[in-house]
């Protein structure tokens, strides 16, 4: 590893940030799902232009 | 619970999706409400042949004025959904970069966001280019398994190629993103469309340009918000 000042690997063990690294994707995947793929009529529409925008299938 | 880490991240997906709104407003929303003014014209008149699929060949049987969206305004909908979506995949690279062992910082910030990028907008572009609106589309259910699925391969596959560094794991990193090419994404019977193809083809450049410096922006404000202010979680 290069001797940069800030390390580009985070050394707290891989228990210690589980919970925020499950906790972080599913809010994220959920929010994703909400934004671009789920059918419900207000959420289509008023995400219409992003998912168009973003090229998430759409229509 | 890492709690700087997960604000600093949706501060910045945050920042991101406000930058993202008048970016789409330079040409990817004057695109769409051009090829707007297309629904209804065409679609209707080859589907004779097509009765099968009539119901998914169809381009927008609901009427886009009178839609059940959010009061807001279509710019107050787009900046309201732009927000929530930056958070959203700000989230998820911020989970990658804890679950991999990786620190998102300022100097890598921006190969975070072109990793981003190439997940969840070159690769799917690559065999389903972003569609406008009364453009001729497959089955949507089938449209959206082939891009969540594309998009899984090609993170898998980055993984294998960037993070490991054996010369199969990069081999079987290039077959993972390739695959979904190569397996091919749904496509309509009927190619005709109402919408010109010079539009199309605008909008294909334009949205994979303004997603990129969205992803841009996106990666190296993560780095640098979480380096300023989630480093010291990060530390034993």
């Amino acid at each position: 590893m290069a001797a940069t000042s800030t390390s580009n690997t985070i050394s707290i063990p891989l228990a210690s940030r589980m919970a925020t690294a499950v906790v972080s994707l599913l809010l994220g995947v959920f929010i994703i799902y909400g934004v671009g793929m789920a059918h419900s009529d207000m959420l289509h529409d008023t995400a219409h232009d992003t998912r168009h925008s973003y090229g998430f299938p759409c229509h | 619970m890492l709690v700087k880490y997960l604000l600093a991240t949706i501060v910045a997906g945050l920042f991101a999706g406000i930058l993202l709104t008048p970016a789409m407003y330079v040409r990817n929303v004057p695109l769409i409400l051009h090829a707007e003014q297309f629904e209804g014209e065409g679609g209707h008149s080859h589907e004779s042949d097509h009765a099968a699929q009539g119901a998914a060949a169809t381009p927008h049987e609901h009427a886009e004025e009178a839609g059940a969206e959010l009061p807001l305004g279509r710019l107050g909908n787009t900046l309201l959904i732009n927000l929530v979506a930056g958070a959203g995949f700000a989230l998820v690279t911020g989970a990658a970069a804890l679950f991999l062992g990786r620190r998102i910082t300022l100097q890598n910030g921006v190969y975070w966001g072109l990793a981003g990028f190439f997940i969840f907008n070159f690769a799917p572009a690559f065999s389903l280019a972003p569609e406008l609106p009364a453009m001729p589309a497959a089955d949507l259910a089938a449209r959206q398994t082939w891009w969540l699925v594309t998009v899984l391969l090609t993170a898998g596959g980055l993984y294998l190629i960037v993070l490991k560094d054996f010369i199969w794991a990069k081999i079987a990193g290039i077959a993972l993103i390739v695959a979904p090419h190569l397996y091919g994404a749904p496509e309509p019977d009927n190619l005709t469309s109402p919408v010109p193809p010079t539009l199309a083809s605008e909008f294909a450049v334009s949205t994979l340009a303004t997603n990129l410096f969205f992803w841009a922006v996106l990666g190296i404000s993560l780095g640098w918000l979480l380096q300023t202010y989630a480093q010291s979680e990060l530390e034993v």
